[in-house]
């Protein structure tokens, strides 16, 4: 049972046996989260694949208005992302709170980059009446279903980017506690936790950039 | 279970940036087959989706750690792509079957 007996850390919570559950319950229920999330987007990309075998020609045309160029260079800066925050949470297990928060900045740097990036193509799209369903005004694609290629791309990608928004949010948060002190190789559960959720969201990417940008 | 008291895994930064550049050199793969290698379909998709993959792979492994963790965390992913498949297997039975696609769709 459990040995309450050697002094307990002050971020154990009472139910925990010691500080080793309880990291590898956060991370458990972190993974659960993270099943909800491929489930999630899973039904998206399920409908990408129902309607890319429907209308695999509109795919190909559609393809062809999405900027090859800045989606290869988001998914650079999303994996450079990835990289920093892995390295974040080295810096963690190591002691090395200088590395952390620097990691971290740099990692909240990335995801901006990606947004302002992701923003500006939006933009130019808006600009050109390409806009999800009815709302969808463009006469530069000779298809009749041309707007649904387009509202997947704006659910996916949009769903996306709203999680790299509340990425920022989280790995900011995480940084403000860093600069508190919260943090050491002892406990850095929120680092690795927030680390996973940063990964998935690189992760989905992986699959968006192919699937969108690279139907040739 | 509780009785071991387990060290963390801890990469080294050679370690992190071996994979961040396995996972750079991949996406200019992936580019360089799209863009400028003509692989006919379906084989065109299915390599992009390879590459795809093994990035997934490299990045679940190493950069979330599954390699190192507790097996019960990497059964997790497994069971979600597992089910993901399964939704798009019993949807695909449905709408690549149909004699005529709904008119509105």
């Amino acid at each position: 049972m459990a040995n309450h007996s050697t002094s307990t850390p002050t971020h154990v919570h009472h139910h925990f046996v010691d500080g080793d559950q309880q990291f590898d319950t956060a991370k458990l229920g972190m993974w659960i989260f993270l099943v909800n999330e491929i489930l999630f987007f899973g039904g998206l990309f399920c409908a990408y694949i129902v309607y890319r075998a429907w209308y695999p020609e509109l795919f190909q045309m559609a393809a062809l208005e999405l900027n090859t160029f800045w989606g290869a260079v988001n998914t650079v800066v999303l994996i450079g992302s990835s990289l920093t925050v892995a390295m974040a949470i080295r810096s963690a297990q190591k002691d090395q709170m200088k590395g952390l928060k620097i990691n971290l900045l740099i990692t909240i740097a990335l995801a901006v980059v990606f947004m302002v990036i992701k923003g500006f193509e939006y933009s130019h799209k808006f600009h050109l009446g390409i806009f999800p369903g009815e709302f969808y005004t463009y006469e530069g694609l000779e298809h009749p279903k041309a707007a649904i290629f387009f509202s997947i791309y704006y659910m996916l990608t949009g769903v996306h980017a709203l999680h790299v928004l509340i990425g920022i949010g989280l790995i900011y948060w995480i940084y403000l506690r860093a600069k508190r002190g919260e943090f050491s190789s002892d406990y850095y559960t929120p680092v690795e936790i927030t680390g996973l959720y940063w990964h998935l969201v690189d992760l989905i990417w992986i699959f968006l950039f192919p699937l969108l940008y690279l139907i040739e | 279970m509780s009785e071991h008291n387990h060290e963390h895994h801890i990469s080294t930064a050679g370690q992190l940036w071996a994979v961040g550049t396995a996972l750079f050199i991949l996406t200019i793969i992936t580019v360089v087959f799209a863009k400028f290698v003509a692989i006919p379909p379906p084989f065109d998709v299915i390599t992009a989706i390879s590459i795809a993959l093994v990035k997934a792979f490299l990045v679940a492994a190493f950069f979330m750690n599954l390699y190192w963790d507790v097996k019960f965390n990497a059964m997790l992913l497994i069971m979600a792509v597992a089910f993901f498949i399964l939704m798009i297997s019993i949807t695909l039975l449905d709408t690549l079957y149909r004699n005529d696609v709904v008119p509105s769709f």
